[in-house]
């Protein structure tokens, strides 16, 4: 598992005595790779290189897992504009973020926070925002589908729960 | 409604979704006649759409050669049905436990049976949480529909 970052490895000679690492540091953290070699192999890399996203071998349901805090994020602020949404919205955000942990624990990857969405779902009306967070979990509802059909057995019936999810929430929307 | 277990291969997962079929159809059969109006017209349209999975389910197993579960006479409802309330609550249920029977056989399938299973659940969980619209269950949704809870 260690062996996934040689050319990081290779580098950190270098990079760590610009960082200003100790070599008591670098010994520590190579300890904690052997110990968590299995149960995070990639977090490796991380330390030695955090600028070296190449070397790290992307999972197709990582988009899906943002997409879900994405979502999350968007009933939450739709929920601050409107508090009276809070019995429809509260649930579906939940689920989402519920979704989001449970792509994490399959993949093994942290799921990275939604960065603010510029376009203001939670502006206007209450018709205007549960039509565009409606339209919001459609897409969402349309790629999930499409990860389903792709993915192996293990991952499909969450995926397809993931998938199902989101149509009801457009329903629920409606 | 039969239980749920893990089937070996893709022809029993598809035989466990055509037996939660029967049983859907033979349900609606009991809930229709206590709704009405509207409930009552949306419970005949969910009737025909699990007919249709279930005319396709025999075809698909048939033609693969696969053993084709018969249908029964009739089925155990997990409770009686005596009024609106009741049969609101039974097809709320039954499109809970045929969701169920699909999400199982989503690992089991691939390409176009695959998709096939995928609406089916999705049309379940769909019709799950207008149910619990009209019978003012809330919240209307759950966050992973077809996983047993």
């Amino acid at each position: 598992m260690v062996l996934t970052c040689p050319v990081a490895r290779g580098r950190t000679t270098q990079r760590d005595r610009a960082l200003g690492h100790s070599r008591r540091n670098i010994l520590r953290a190579g300890a904690l790779l052997a110990l968590g070699g299995t149960v995070a192999p990639l977090t490796g890399c991380d330390l030695f290189d955090r600028g070296d996203e190449r070397d790290r071998v992307p999972d197709p349901l990582e988009p899906l897992a943002a997409q879900a805090r994405e979502l999350a994020a968007r009933h939450r602020a739709a929920l601050a504009a409107h508090p009276g949404l809070a019995p429809l919205l509260t649930p579906i955000a939940d689920a989402h973020e519920a979704h989001a942990g449970e792509l994490a624990k399959l993949t093994g990857r942290p799921v990275p926070s939604p960065e603010p969405s510029p376009d203001a779902t939670a502006t206007g009306d209450r018709s205007a925002v549960l039509a565009a967070l409606r339209e919001a979990e459609q897409r969402g509802r349309e790629s999930a589908a499409t990860l389903c059909a792709e993915a192996p057995a293990d991952r499909a019936a969450l995926v397809g729960s993931i998938a199902a999810a989101r149509a009801t929430h457009v329903e629920a929307l409606r | 409604m039969r239980r749920l277990q893990a089937p070996s291969g893709p022809a029993e997962a598809l035989a466990g979704a055509l037996a939660a079929e029967y049983a859907a159809v033979f349900a609606y059969g009991v809930i229709g006649v206590r709704l009405a109006d509207a409930a009552r017209t949306a419970a005949r349209r969910a009737e025909t759409a699990h007919r249709s999975r279930r005319d396709a389910l025999v075809l698909q197993l048939s033609e693969a050669g696969s053993a084709v579960p018969a249908d029964k006479a009739g089925y155990t409802l997990p409770f009686p049905v005596t009024d609106a309330a009741t049969a609101l609550r039974l097809a709320v249920e039954v499109e809970e436990r045929t969701a169920a029977f699909w999400r199982v056989a989503l690992p089991h399938t691939t390409g176009a049976d695959r998709d096939r299973a995928l609406a089916a659940l999705t049309d379940c969980a769909v019709r799950a949480t207008r149910w619990r619209r009209t019978a003012g269950v809330t919240p209307v949704t759950v966050a992973f529909p077809g996983r047993p809870t």
